[in-house]
């Protein structure tokens, strides 16, 4: 996870709604690589689940995107992708031929987990009060995240114990 | 189209249809993702940009670009994309491949292409081993490592790919990895910025047959970035110094730029086809030269 040149300290709001969007944005399309990862390698379970979480990623940005235009219309934005890698989205090796639904949700919440302590780490350094409640807001919605992901966990038939790579032969040579 | 009537390129421009079939979550797809990323900033339309690799997991990158593309014969990506470049100096010419491909048989290309100071970005995917044969030893593994042709470890000191090129005489080197793709490419624009041979080492993990250790989580654990460390980028010895590291650290950024980089191959074979024209006979008396007066 990095974020570069953005200084918490001189955040504004229109630029920490930016942000927030280009997070969402980064782990969207994140998701839409390990979709298409899993339809290549006929995982179609976990894709499906990376679907479900490429929707839930969109949703959330565009209801930020709806605040942002509310507010500031179309201002020019300061922030860009380039000083964000990694917030939201999951590592790029989070995925894996023939992953059970299972293990991509795990990777999923992971990355939740992940996003939760980034907005934690950032708040002590903001200074403006609609930044702060903003980041607060995000940080607990990182926790709703966590819970919607809890739920599909728990709706999977109980673990064998068994992993992966105990079902699946060693790649063909491509 | 932007404002001063120049096309604006975003990544997605540069991404083929083609659906890589890479194990998921291997580094190479975050590699072309920095390329995009990277191509985009550079601008250069897709038709005026050859890609050439070798053979290997890694070469299939041309593939997913909407660049000219070219997965050739393993290990010979470098002489491949050399008479790419003589042939049409106005083509940005970028070569690739894994470490197998780059520093076991096609190693000796790369002196050649250094000394001559080729205008080509030769990116490397490096992950220590051989990835699209099953997972044997390759250039780059550790010594000790157990493959299926290792079986009781290796004997064998790993190359040092960082140190291989500045000893000879690259004039830019710098090294990334998916820990930070932002970094990553930034580091590809520059290399392909710089205008002779660059070369970028990307430690891009193997999942299926890497180790634990040269996972991202591991890679992350030794990751430093030189611009952190004060690290002067003019400074050779200085670079040389780092490289020593390699294996045991993970530097992210550039070790060397030559602050004065010396004429490339092209612009001295441009010099002397300036300086002879005037003498020289029609094209179909060409052969005339080699005849005895
Ligand atoms: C002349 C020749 N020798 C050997 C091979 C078999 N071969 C194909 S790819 C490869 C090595 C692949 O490793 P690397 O270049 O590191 O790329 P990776 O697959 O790890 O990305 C070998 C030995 C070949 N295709 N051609
Ligand atoms: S075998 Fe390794 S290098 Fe090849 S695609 Fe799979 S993970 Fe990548």
């Amino acid at each position: 996870m990095a974020i570069q040149g953005i200084d918490f300290a001189k955040l504004s709001l229109m630029d920490a709604l930016d942000l927030a969007i280009l997070v969402e944005d980064e782990a969207q399309e994140r998701y839409e690589e390990f979709a298409a990862q899993m339809d290549q390698h006929r995982t179609p379970q976990a894709a499906q689940f990376f679907r479900y979480m490429v929707e839930n990623e969109a949703k959330h940005g565009r209801e930020l995107l709806a605040r942002r235009v509310q507010r500031f219309g179309d201002a020019p934005r300061s922030v860009t992708r380039a000083m964000i890698f990694d917030v939201e989205a999951p590592d790029y090796d989070a995925a894996r031929a023939f992953m059970s639904p299972r293990k991509a949700m795990e990777a999923a919440l992971a990355s939740e987990v992940k996003a939760h302590s980034f907005f934690v780490s950032a708040l002590p350094s903001l200074k403006d009060a609609e930044v702060r409640a903003l980041f607060e807001e995000l940080r607990d919605e990182e926790i709703e995240h966590q819970e919607l992901v809890k739920i599909e966990l728990a709706k999977l038939p109980p673990d064998s114990g068994l992993s992966d790579e105990d079902f699946v032969d060693e790649p063909a040579a491509q | 189209m932007s404002a001063t009537g120049t096309c604006e390129y975003q990544p997605k421009d540069y991404k083929s249809d083609l659906k890589p079939i890479w194990c998921p979550g291997c580094g190479d797809f975050s590699v072309v993702q920095g390329i995009y990323r990277a191509l985009a900033a550079i601008g250069r339309p897709p038709h005026e940009i050859a890609f050439v690799s070798g053979i290997g997991c890694s070469s299939r990158i041309p593939g997913y670009t909407t660049a000219y593309g070219f997965n050739s014969v393993h290990g010979r990506a470098l002489p491949i994309a050399q008479g790419i470049k003589l042939a049409n100096p106005d083509l940005l010419v970028l070569a690739a491949g894994g470490d197998g491909d780059g520093f076991s048989i096609g190693g000796g290309h790369i002196a050649h292409l250094i000394r001559r100071n080729m205008d080509i970005t030769y990116i490397v995917m490096d992950n220590q081993i051989y990835g699209l044969t099953k997972g044997q030893l390759s250039p780059t593994s550790q010594k000790g490592r157990t493959t299926c042709t290792s079986r009781y470890g290796s004997l064998e000191e790993p190359v040092n790919p960082l140190l291989y090129v500045l000893a000879y005489g690259a004039g830019f080197v710098a090294q990334a990895s998916p820990t930070d793709l932002v970094g990553m490419a930034a580091t590809i624009e520059e290399a392909i910025r710089y205008p002779g041979f660059a070369f970028v080492n990307i430690q891009s993990p193997c999942v299926t047959y890497g180790e634990e250790a040269q996972q991202i989580k591991g890679l992350k654990a030794i990751s430093e970035s030189l611009q952190s460390l004060g690290h002067n980028p003019a400074d050779r010895l200085a670079a040389m110094d780092l490289a020593q590291q390699y294996g045991n650290k993970l530097h992210l950024g550039v070790f060397y730029r030559n602050p004065e980089p010396p004429p490339t191959y092209g612009d001295l074979v441009k010099e002397r086809q300036t300086l002879l024209s005037k003498d020289a006979p029609p094209k179909e008396r060409i052969l005339d030269l080699f005849i005895k007066k």
